[in-house]
């Protein structure tokens, strides 16, 4: 490993200038300790083993007089001259601190005695004095490369391709040069793995090798080359592999992670969204845009809102949103901080959380600032409308629908609205005709006695009215058998009605006069039939509705939800029930209706009746009294506020049926103030909306308990050129702070984004970045040898290329350091180990993703279906508590979907494909910016015996034997599938003679567990 | 292996580099497990392996070690919090006594709850710690800082780190195993066995005890007919002739020889595993001692028992697991600690007391660790009336076997046992002393993980000498 570099950099730069203030101390001189014989002897003995030379706990340092006065995170003057007792640094050592004690209570080392304490405290109250020869010295850090100023560097030599120059020149200087041009065999499989992730056919290699055929002078191989280049960038296999790459980098995964794993069925739309966004080429700042806020900057493109589920990636803790939703805010948003600023500009912002960062000049502030770029987001599922055109109509019904509600006048009155009023209001001239049922019997399932003797009726009850007497139950359910002399009905009409006998004049039996309707249900008997027949609703309407207890609740087949009238008691309503078809009343049929009031504590209907009709469904619909009231009134003489309450009644129809029509919404698991959260396996969800994002304060040593200030949104104080707070237009608008973030990173001159994204790429087109440490180019990560370059690409990819990716590769990929062979040079060797000037290319193991992809096919078996809902190649069965159980030994390798892609399997959070683990896939509860090499007896048995590449075996197999008749030419044909050459005659051989004894197949698994096909030169 | 054209702390950077991560540190200690030579171990280790047993759900210390009779005298008054205090899932209902009977035992005169009548018995060979403390009362996070020392996912847990460090002491087994209960796995499903940003080869193998095949993919399907055991002989040379063809032509990678030679490891667990995990290898008295012949303690005894065969053959270090995640059948007893802890505790107390009688009989408890702990305590206030609800106030964790101190108790917690009194000990301080029991420094076990130097201990951690030897 490497030598840390620990060097402790001091935050705010501020330097205390000891000398000066402490010489003021006046009158005290003769009887001040000593600082060099008394003082410093007590500090080294009981202070100096945390903080001193070695270690600097909360940054405090008692060897270096700055920071001994300043005081180290807490940013409080650890000693306030002349004032013991206000010095902190006093107080812990004496004890007089009720919560701080120093030395820490469980410290096993030595601890001042009370003389010492004494000395102590004589020495701040006198000055204190610290003479300057023994002030110390912080030590200077180096500068850190990454945030230099971004300049473009002259390219040091005449290579066409800056890259090669950029290389050779840290080559040559030590004596070093590229190694020459790999075999083209070995390249054509090198660049397939690196842009596609799958290997050429055997016949694609055979025509390259042709092409590249230097001797032969008729072959042109640059063009041959840039042809491959161009064909391979423009596959639509190109996003799927690089889709893998971005996604391990901020941690997406098709569940949640923690205690409750449950699934985010509705993940998927994200991952297709960064595979079609790489296939297009978007430029990476549009990319950034889109990810951290496409809602913000294209609102009219609503098809751009999967990538907002950028922001859902990571991990979501259920339990504790549940249950610790203090702690859970901060981890949660520390996730999505931590995400970003590794992702998107390499900074471990997240090493701030506790205390300033300790390497890196990164203040609590800045960090705490980064949190409330995202306060107000909260993961979960949004609805959006692919269809731009759908978007419109939903947003316009959705906003007249809302206006109908508020009663907005300026909206409900508007002219363009105006024929939709008036053609509802001519529908309402016909007035349903209603028809009483005749009523034969009333049953109460409790002990009430329901009369069928007209009570004494309001006068508005024409006809005959039930009343509800005797004892009240709790609960009762209404039968009421009876026929109608219409021969079709289309609706069923409740009326419920206020009586002065009931309690509050009714028409509930509640003390307070409420009723409540848990469910409306009829049937139809017709008289030769054995079964009654259970009809169907298409809807309810009524002419009031309790808030949250409305109509439709009597119809939802739920018994623990029911219709109300609170608080419009004292007054009759109606309710109706409208068919779903028209119902032929043959002779001698009766309906029979139950009205069941399960709610409890006697919320019973104490007097009604029914009404059957056989109008048109669309006119039956019940009106609220004052829309009955305003249409009443002649047209020329209804009041504005009457005009108001008869469009909102149109509008709000209107709007209804209008939105009814228009597809489904799509869904994508994302952030936003107000979303869905996947609860359970099953399918159940919890609603959470955010009136505006909460204000974040900083918490003292990252300690939830210990709130500070609140800080404002913004991003890191040290690239000084870009805003570090963020002014906001309407700082309860969260998706502006998105915005802002979104902006601050994709500015030509944020010096960390430029040089992120071309070594990132770099990274994956050689094994390892030119900066080793892809998301972090902080002092703790790798100091490139080659900044340079990374320069250079930097502005380039920015300026020239516009940020397109697909120009970065064909740069990259065309240069003769990427083209090199990866051949052993032990001279080179001795030189530059490790290869971090480049003298060869580097041989790389397939990762777990593209090993699955080359086995499928060279198997014949690759399915190249894109996008859709991942592929759950498990067998999934519920758990014991919200996560489901998942077993991956039991999938059928034959079924649909088995060959799909990698970048399409369903990656449950923390209860990973042991087959894709083996082989290194990460742990994605964290950040995955570089993928792992492991070798082990338990990765040997995986690839030796998983039930996958024994299935590929035998398809391997079955493919050749297809193709090729003799055992012999099958062995032939095996080879060249996996290993891109012909066999040599002494392997043609083995293999053909372990073949006959043992079949193809095992030899194909042998293939498929070779290093020459795990291997990529 | 040695004849690698590079030394081997060269090779290590190399690898390093090439792999994009501790590919260098996994090849040496996969050959050569010389730790002391990579410089991870610091001193002589007490211990060489471990048995670590998980009471998942946050087992009730007030009704199983610490004994507090505040609790009777203020039985069923409201002195709780008035306000739910996060990450508990109820309001505090009344103080509420221990249900159970509590005596002292032996001569250390440790109290034990008449709930583990049979640990009471071996109290003087443990050592307690009394005053363990969480950051967090949610399951989730709180089995995470138990396993890795973080309360979130993603971080190797203590088996992985121990394995990093140490490797294994046999090459023919899993270096780290777990045994989940037979009815699943723990919260936070696999995450509690990761390895995190370590590399994959050590996470904790995860062993269904009850299974055929115990080690996954240890043998090819039946399905597959051209898959069978008698030609893997044949298959394997013909493979390692072609892997060793293959690294002729490409000198100077040592992760080609690492991959020959995990094939040669592969076949040697193909030998042993199936010996290893065979329970039924045992004498009769030996299963009945463990409690395999009882319904009750069936799964959790086969479990140790199996725990003692693997540490035995030189597994480092074997999780097993009392408790699934969920509402029931585990130590998540917020309904009702009366009729929802006997069925638990009996589940596990015969099997630990044989378990530690085992260790001994066979030599082990020489050089082996075992530990009793779980997540995070309970409240001393009713859940509803009966129950008790998540504290990650205090909680007591128990330790047996080599380097540890016999008969001892360290730190106290309040009278109430609420909160720490005296003593209070983190995860980090738990995992500081076993990585120091096996000879290694807390703070120097570290890898360079996106831009800090990680530990098991994050930035915290004091080895706890009052229980060492």
């Amino acid at each position: 490993m490497r030598k840390s570099r620990r060097i402790p950099v001091l935050f705010p730069a501020t330097v205390f200038c000891g000398a000066a203030l402490l010489s003021l101390a006046p009158g005290h001189a003769g009887a001040a300790p000593d600082f060099t014989r008394e003082v410093r002897p007590i500090l080294e003995k009981n202070c100096y083993g945390c903080h001193g030379p070695d270690k600097q706990k909360s940054g405090y340092r008692l060897d270096v007089r700055a920071v001994a006065l300043k005081g180290g995170d807490s940013r409080h003057a650890a000693i306030v001259p002349h004032n013991s007792g206000a010095s902190p640094l006093y107080k812990y050592v004496s004890g007089a601190d009720a919560k701080i004690t120093m030395p820490p209570k469980t410290s096993t080392g030595p601890r001042p005695t009370a003389e010492e304490i004494e000395t102590l405290r004589a020495w701040i109250d006198a000055g204190p004095s610290w003479p300057d020869e023994f002030a110390g010295k912080q030590e200077e850090a180096a500068p850190q490369w990454a945030l230099q100023p971004l300049v473009k560097p002259a390219v040091p030599g005449p290579d066409p391709n800056p890259i090669d120059a950029f290389i050779r020149a840290k080559l040559s200087a030590k004596n070093l040069g590229l190694s020459p041009e790999a075999d083209p065999g070995s390249l054509i499989r090198r660049v397939y793995a690196d842009l596609i992730g799958l290997p050429p056919s055997p016949e694609e290699t055979e025509a390259f090798v042709k092409a590249m055929d230097r001797s032969n002078p008729a072959s042109q191989p640059e063009d041959a080359w840039s042809r491959l280049v161009d064909t391979l960038l423009s596959s639509p296999r190109y996003g799927e592999r690089w889709a893998r790459h971005w996604l391990d980098t901020i941690h997406f995964a098709d569940s949640h992670g923690f205690e409750h794993d449950v699934g985010r069925e509705n993940a998927w739309p994200f991952r297709d969204y960064v595979i079609s966004a790489l296939n297009e080429d978007k430029p990476w700042r549009r990319f950034v845009k889109e990810q951290l806020a496409a809602d913000y900057f294209y609102p009219n493109q609503p098809q751009l809102t999967p990538a907002l589920g950028y922001l859902g990636a990571g991990t979501f803790d259920l339990s504790a949103y549940s249950t610790a939703p203090v702690m859970f805010e901060y981890i949660d948003r520390d996730d999505m901080v931590t995400q970003t600023m590794s992702a998107f500009v390499s900074t471990t912002a997240n090493c701030a959380r506790c205390h300033a960062h300790k390497f890196d000049p990164i203040s609590q502030e800045d960090y705490y600032a980064l949190q409330a770029v995202f306060a107000g987001l909260i993961k979960g599922d949004i609805s959006y409308d692919a269809n731009p055109d759908t978007f419109r109509e939903r947003q316009r019904w959705t906003s007249i629908l809302a206006a109908a509600e508020k009663k907005d006048s300026s909206v409900l009155l508007s002219p363009e609205n105006a024929s939709l009023v008036s053609t509802w209001i001519s529908q309402q001239s016909g007035v349903a005709r209603w028809q009483p049922l005749e009523v034969e019997k009333l049953l109460s399932a409790g002990n009430a006695v329901l009369s069928t003797s007209p009570g004494v009726a309001t006068a508005e009850a024409k006809d005959k009215v039930y009343f509800s007497t005797g004892p009240r139950p709790d609960k009762d359910t209404y039968t009421i058998t009876g026929t109608s002399i219409l021969p079709e009905i289309t609706a069923i009409r409740l009326n419920v009605l206020a009586d002065a006998s009931l309690p509050k004049g009714g028409p509930g039996r509640q003390d307070n006069g409420n009723l409540h309707l848990s469910e409306f249900e009829a049937r139809l008997i017709e008289s030769d039939a054995a079964e009654p027949r259970t009809l169907k609703f298409s809807g309810a309407t009524a002419d009031f509705n309790q808030e949250g207890w409305g109509i439709q609740r009597a119809l939802d087949g739920k018994i623990e939800t029911a219709w109300g009238i609170h608080p419009a008691e004292g007054q009759s309503h109606y309710a109706v029930f409208t068919l779903a078809e028209k119902l032929s009343l043959k002779q001698g049929a009766r309906l029979e209706i139950s009205l069941k009031q399960a709610h409890g504590t006697g919320h019973l209907i104490g007097a009604f009746n029914l009404a059957v009709t056989g109008d048109p469904a669309d006119r039956v619909a019940a009106l609220p009294v004052a829309v009955d009231a305003a249409l009443a009134a002649p047209a020329a003489e209804r009041t504005q506020a009457q005009q108001v309450v008869i469009a909102a009644a149109a509008l709000h129809q209107a709007a209804g049926d209008a939105l009814k029509k228009l597809p489904p919404a799509s869904v994508v698991y994302a952030a936003a103030p107000s979303v869905r959260i996947p609860s359970s396996e099953g399918g159940e969800y919890q609603n959470k909306s955010m009136a505006e994002p909460p204000p974040v304060r900083l918490l003292h040593r990252g300690e939830y308990d210990k709130p500070r200030d609140v800080t404002p949104p913004g991003a890191l104080s040290a690239l000084k050129h870009l805003p570090a707070r963020f002014p906001l237009r309407n700082p309860k608008n969260e998706a502006e702070r998105r915005a802002a973030l979104a902006d601050w990173i994709a500015h030509p001159d944020n010096i960390l984004t430029w040089r992120s994204i071309v070594n990132r790429v770099w990274h994956y087109h050689f094994g390892r970045g030119l900066c080793d440490t892809p998301s972090d180019f902080g002092r703790m990560g790798d100091i490139p040898a080659n900044p340079e370059l990374i320069d250079w690409l930097a502005v380039w990819f920015r300026d020239e290329a516009k940020g397109s990716l697909k120009q970065l590769h064909r740069l990259i990929v065309t240069s003769a350091v990427y083209r090199q062979s990866s051949a052993y040079n032990e001279a080179a060797a001795k030189i530059d180990g490790d290869n971090r000037l480049l003298w060869r290319q580097n041989n790389r193991r397939l990762d777990a993703d593209t090993y699955r992809d080359f086995a499928l096919a060279v198997s014949g078996k690759l399915d190249l279906t894109m996008g859709g809902p991942p592929v759950q190649q498990f067998k999934r069965s519920k758990g014991p508590q919200a996560t489901p159980a998942l077993d991956y030994s039991y999938y059928d390798w034959n079924s649909p979907g088995a060959g799909r892609r990698s970048i399409y399997r369903c990656v449950w959070r923390g209860i990973a494909d042991p087959f894709m683990e083996a082989l290194d896939f990460p742990d994605l509860g964290l950040l995955a910016p570089v993928r792992g090499f492991s070798a082990s007896s338990l990765q040997a048995l995986t690839l030796y015996n998983n039930n996958f590449v024994l299935q590929q075996s035998e398809s391997f197999a079955k493919r050749t034997e297809k193709d090729s008749p003799s055992l012999e030419e099958q062995v032939t044909r095996a080879v060249r599938l996996a290993w891109l050459r012909t066999p040599k005659a002494t392997e043609q051989k083995e293999f053909t003679d372990f073949a006959k004894t043992h079949g193809l197949a095992a030899l194909c698994r042998l293939l498929l567990n070779s290093d020459e096909f795990l291997f990529v030169n | 292996m040695r004849s690698s054209a590079l030394s081997p702390l060269s090779r290590r950077r190399f690898l390093w580099n090439i792999g994009g991560g501790f590919a260098g540190l996994a090849f040496s200690h996969m050959l050569s497990r010389d730790a002391a030579a990579a410089g991870i171990q610091h001193h002589v280790p007490k211990v060489k392996r471990i048995i670590q047993l998980f009471m998942t759900g946050g087992a009730s210390p007030m009704d199983l070690f610490d004994y507090k009779p505040e609790l009777v005298r203020l039985h069923g008054q409201m002195l709780g919090p008035k306000e739910k205090p996060e990450g508990q899932t109820a309001p505090a209902g009344a103080i509420m006594k221990s249900p159970f009977e509590f005596k002292q035992h032996g001569q250390s005169g440790r109290w034990v709850s008449s709930m583990f009548p049979e640990q009471a018995k071996l109290v003087d060979e443990m050592a307690f710690l009394m005053a363990m403390t969480s950051k967090t009362n949610v399951h989730g996070p709180g089995t995470y800082m138990m396993n890795s020392g973080f309360l979130f996912p993603g971080f190797p847990c203590m088996g992985s780190w121990i394995s990093y460090a140490l490797g294994n002491i046999a090459d023919n087994l899993p270096s780290f195993v777990v045994l989940p209960d037979a009815r699943g796995l723990p919260y936070n499903q696999r995450g509690c066995f990761s390895a995190g940003f370590l590399p994959a080869v050590h996470q904790g193998t995860v062993i269904n005890a009850a299974a055929p095949q115990p080690v996954p993919d240890l043998f090819a399907s039946s399905k597959f007919a051209f898959a069978k055991r008698e030609s893997d002989a044949a298959s394997l040379a013909l493979l390692d002739k072609m892997n060793r063809a293959h690294a002729a032509e490409h000198p100077g990678d040592s992760r080609l020889e690492a991959r020959i030679a995990s094939y040669e490891l592969a076949a040697k667990m193909q030998l042993s595993a199936p010996e290893a995990f065979d329970v039924m290898r045992e004498p009769d008295y030996v299963r009945k001692a463990y409690g395999m012949e009882n319904k009750v303690t069936e799964d959790f005894g086969r479990r140790c028992l199996l725990a003692t065969r693997l540490i035995e053959r030189g597994v480092r270090f074997v999780q097993v697991w009392s408790g699934p995640q969920g509402a029931v059948n585990n130590w998540d007893n917020h309904g009702n600690i009366l009729t929802e802890l006997p069925p638990m505790a009996a589940s596990v107390d015969a099997p630990i007391a044989a378990l530690l009688r085992d260790l001994k009989a066979r030599g082990l408890a020489e050089d082996t660790l075992v530990i009793w702990t779980t997540e995070f305590g309970r409240t001393p206030f009713a859940q509803g009336s009966l129950g008790r609800d998540h504290n990650g106030g205090t909680f007591v964790t128990w330790l047996w076997g080599a380097g540890i101190k016999p008969g001892v108790a360290h730190g106290r917690s309040d009278d109430w046992g609420f909160k720490t009194a005296e003593g209070e000990t983190y995860c980090y301080d738990f995992h500081a002393t076993v990585l120091h029991l096996l000879g290694i420094n807390h703070e120097k076990l570290t890898v360079r993980q996106n831009g800090i130097d990680r530990r098991l201990t994050d930035v915290h951690g004091h080895v706890v000498k009052e229980i060492l030897a």
